[in-house]
């Protein structure tokens, strides 16, 4: 700014000064030409009256410096020349001036010297007796004036570039201080030129636009955070390049990081080469899933494209907790084989023996044996079929079971006496001891879980041990106890032994007998209940299951 | 021209982790395929070993063009060439795990052949490249000088195992050449352990600009 004022300030001094100068020059020099020359008339007029008079002798005792007098007779010869040998002299006939004074009476020129420098104005007067009297001055030229002027011309020069540095410098200052000291932020309140306020006002009204557009935009990315901060998936937003624009918890807490990973690359937090695999094809344009370990689960990540204008402008990654999901997959994926196994393997002998005694294969005394044997593997069948029955009824929530006061002590009485033959038959013994307890609940369901508990003790024990059931009162809490002899669970196992057919040693479940759905029917009876199952176990010396339900059991639901 | 430059080192740093997460799928895989006695997933270690040697050729030229065209000076230089060096262990760590895969194939180890340090020490070369690479990753110095002292855990744990590979061999049944297999193993684990203890070393350099601590 400062350099373009003092361009022009500088610019237009020089030119005025320069202009000026000139017109003073020309018009001066022209003025005492003009004298010169009047004055160079006089003197001829004088010189003339003299030679006139007094001939040669008057030019001989005349001393003047100043001018050059030369007598240039009737032949054009020179008679005589204050200056130069006038034997050495050509013939001045022909010089314009003693041309013009001949003719004319009086006659007049300028001519400059070779070099420029000098010029010579020469005036010429005929005498009566034809000679002609001629007379010249030298005059410095105007180059040569203007040389002379050079120094006062260039001190002025570096004036006008001083004073209009300084010019410059105050005068853009004096511009851009009003500029500088702009409140932005308060458009209106200044008071600099009137020029300015359009300029102002728009500004005004844009940032009011601004302002409102940016809070709006807070607003929008707020809501979007607390919807996505409240989410259980992970979602992280990327941009083109794979820069995390934004993360919400579930996912910043997944990866193991924080909110200052926006702003870095999504291989800064993870590196695996299933995500880097994902981002790709997303990259590419293409939605993709992925299931994935991270940490102690499994999640499926789903990455897909936000395409606008045909390109590829970021992408959303979502992350779900698929952990439950494939565990439940599984079980359900075990169940169906386990259910297949079950019903096939009675199945497999029901039809054999069938298809000898219809082929009439079997001796009339063995008919009794083959049928005996389909009639109880049909049995066992029947019994898995309920078992499986009762239990999805038990995941349906048990709609139409009744809910009473119900005494525990006599439900495990009853339990125990029912099971006595077959504690007989298999050499144990069977306790139960306790005090009288009344909760609330489902006689039915409380029958089952002491009888599949006592049926399993009574199934896993060893010879001659024996099996206790305890009934006992703890205040807030019913418990009932059954504690074996036997052969115990080992740990490995013991976390999945309510699962469905799930058995510890699956190549005797035969010669033992059951299900495998027993324990299962516990369990899910005891969740009615909202009892807790406790289970203590050494392989070798005993189990011990402790169902604890709470007296004022409300129905779950 | 700043603007680029940063944008250029910044893809560098995602090529390096890249690089890295290969390394550490290699080792991974390789360990794997040693406990399980796997030989199809060590078929596929040398796949990743080639992957991460074109990774390394194209960083380093990454790093070259970069030298020649910004001329960076201080910090800038100093990622620059502790990348350099970075992708030159990170290769010797693809390459080993290649070589272990191979060992795996090549003398039919099975998972009983394993002793117990063994598994030990893969454990701990793994936790060594990836916190070296996560020391990268986070510019945590704490965490690279951590890798750069755990590198004692793995010399030792080599050292059992040589102690055990020598018991083994003084048994009658033994089977000299598995038992040189495993040492060898074992030596490409102790190698992986100085590598990634060396880039860690350089993790420090691009942050302090000193290499040893």
């Amino acid at each position: 700014m400062t350099k373009r004022i003092f361009r022009t300030i500088f610019v237009v001094a020089v030119s005025i000064f320069l202009a000026s100068a000139l017109l003073f020059m020309t018009v001066l020099y022209d003025y005492f030409s003009g004298i010169q020359q009047s004055q160079l008339r006089m003197q001829i007029d004088l010189a003339s009256q003299g030679v006139e008079d007094e001939g040669l002798d008057y030019l001989q005792n005349l001393t003047i410096k100043d001018y050059r007098v030369t007598w240039i007779g009737t032949d054009g010869k020179v008679l005589y020349d204050s200056v130069s040998d006038i034997d050495e002299m050509e013939n001045h006939f022909e010089r314009e001036e003693v041309k013009e004074a001949l003719s004319e009476g009086y006659g007049a020129s300028s001519r400059y010297s070779s070099t420029l420098t000098q010029r010579y104005l020469y005036g010429a007067k005929r005498l009566p007796d034809g000679t002609v009297i001629r007379l010249s001055v030298t005059q410095n030229s105007l180059l040569i004036l203007t040389l002379g002027m050079l120094q006062p011309i260039m001190v002025i020069f570096v004036i006008a570039i001083i004073l209009s540095a300084f010019l410059a410098s105050r005068l853009s200052k004096k511009i851009v201080k009003p500029l500088n000291e702009i409140d932005l932020d308060k458009p209106l309140d200044n008071d600099g030129y009137d020029e300015l306020s359009p300029l102002l006002r728009r500004i005004d009204v844009q940032q009011k636009e601004i302002g409102r557009q940016s809070e709006e935009l807070k607003q929008k990315q707020k809501e979007l955070e607390v919807m996505t901060s409240a989410m259980s998936e992970g979602i992280i937003l990327l941009n083109s390049r794979g820069t995390i624009l934004s993360i919400n918890k579930a996912a910043a807490k997944l990866f193991g990081t924080d909110c200052f990973c926006i702003g870095e690359d999504i291989v800064s937090i993870n590196r695996s080469l299933e995500l880097a695999q994902l981002l790709n094809k997303a990259k590419a344009g293409k939605h993709s899933e992925q299931v994935a370990e991270f940490g102690n689960g499994q999640y499926q990540m789903m990455a897909s494209p936000v395409i606008s204008d045909d390109i590829v402008s970021g992408i959303v990654l979502l992350l779900l907790d698929v952990t439950e999901k494939e565990k439940a997959e599984q079980l359900r994926r075990e169940f169906t084989a386990n259910v297949s196994h079950e019903l096939k393997t009675p199945l497999h002998t029901i039809s054999g023996s069938a298809e000898l005694l219809a082929n009439g294969m079997v001796k009339a005394e063995d008919i009794s044996v083959f049928s005996s044997r389909i009639y109880s593997e049909a049995q066992r069948m029947i019994q898995l079929v309920e078992d499986i029955i009762r239990l999805s009824h038990l995941d349906e929530g048990a709609e139409n079971m009744k809910w009473d006061k119900v005494n525990l002590y006599r439900i495990a009485e009853e339990t125990v006496n029912s099971l006595t033959d077959e504690a007989a038959n298999a050499k144990i013994k069977l306790k139960l001891c306790g005090e009288a307890v009344s909760i609330n609940g489902i006689k039915q369901l409380i029958q089952e879980i002491i009888y599949n508990l006592c049926d399993n003790a009574i199934k896993y024990n060893r010879r001659d041990g024996s099996v206790s059931v305890e009934v006992k009162d703890m205040d807030d809490f019913a418990i009932v106890s059954v504690s074996d002899t036997g052969i115990g669970i080992p740990t490995e196992h013991q976390e999945r032994i309510f699962e469905r057919f799930y058995r510890v040693d699956k190549s005797h479940s035969k010669e033992i007998g059951g299900t495998g759905l027993g324990l299962s029917i516990v369990k899910h009876a005891a969740k009615l209940h909202n009892a807790e199952i406790e289970l203590q176990s050494v392989v070798g010396s005993g189990t011990t299951i402790t169902v604890k339900f709470p007296k004022n059991s409300e129905r779950s639901i | 021209m700043r603007s680029k430059f940063d944008e250029q080192l910044e893809l560098l740093h995602k090529e390096l982790i890249e690089m890295g997460a290969l390394c550490e799928n290699a080792i991974a895989m390789a360990t794997k395929a040693l406990s399980e006695g796997n030989t199809k997933m060590a078929a596929k270690v040398p796949e990743l070993s080639t992957e991460i040697d074109r990774k390394e050729r194209d960083i380093e030229t990454m790093c070259m063009k970069l030298l020649l065209q910004q001329q960076p000076v201080a910090r800038d230089l100093r990622t620059i060439s502790s990348a350099l060096k970075m992708v030159t262990d990170m290769e010797r760590i693809g390459d080993n795990s290649g070589d272990i895969a191979e060992i795996v194939t090549m003398a039919n180890i099975s998972p009983s052949d394993n002793t117990e340090h063994i598994q030990d020490m893969a454990r701990a070369t793994i936790k060594m490249v990836t916190d070296s690479i996560d020391a990268f990753v986070k510019k945590d110095i704490d965490l690279a000088n951590s890798v750069i002292a755990y590198d004692d855990v793995v010399d030792g744990f080599f050292n059992e195992v040589k102690t055990d590979l020598i018991k083994k061999l003084g048994k009658p049944e033994s089977n000299g050449e598995k038992v040189l297999d495993l040492l060898m193993i074992a030596k490409y684990f102790e190698r992986m352990g100085d590598h990634a203890a060396e880039i860690a070393k350089w993790v420090r350099f691009s942050i302090t600009g000193n290499k040893e601590g």
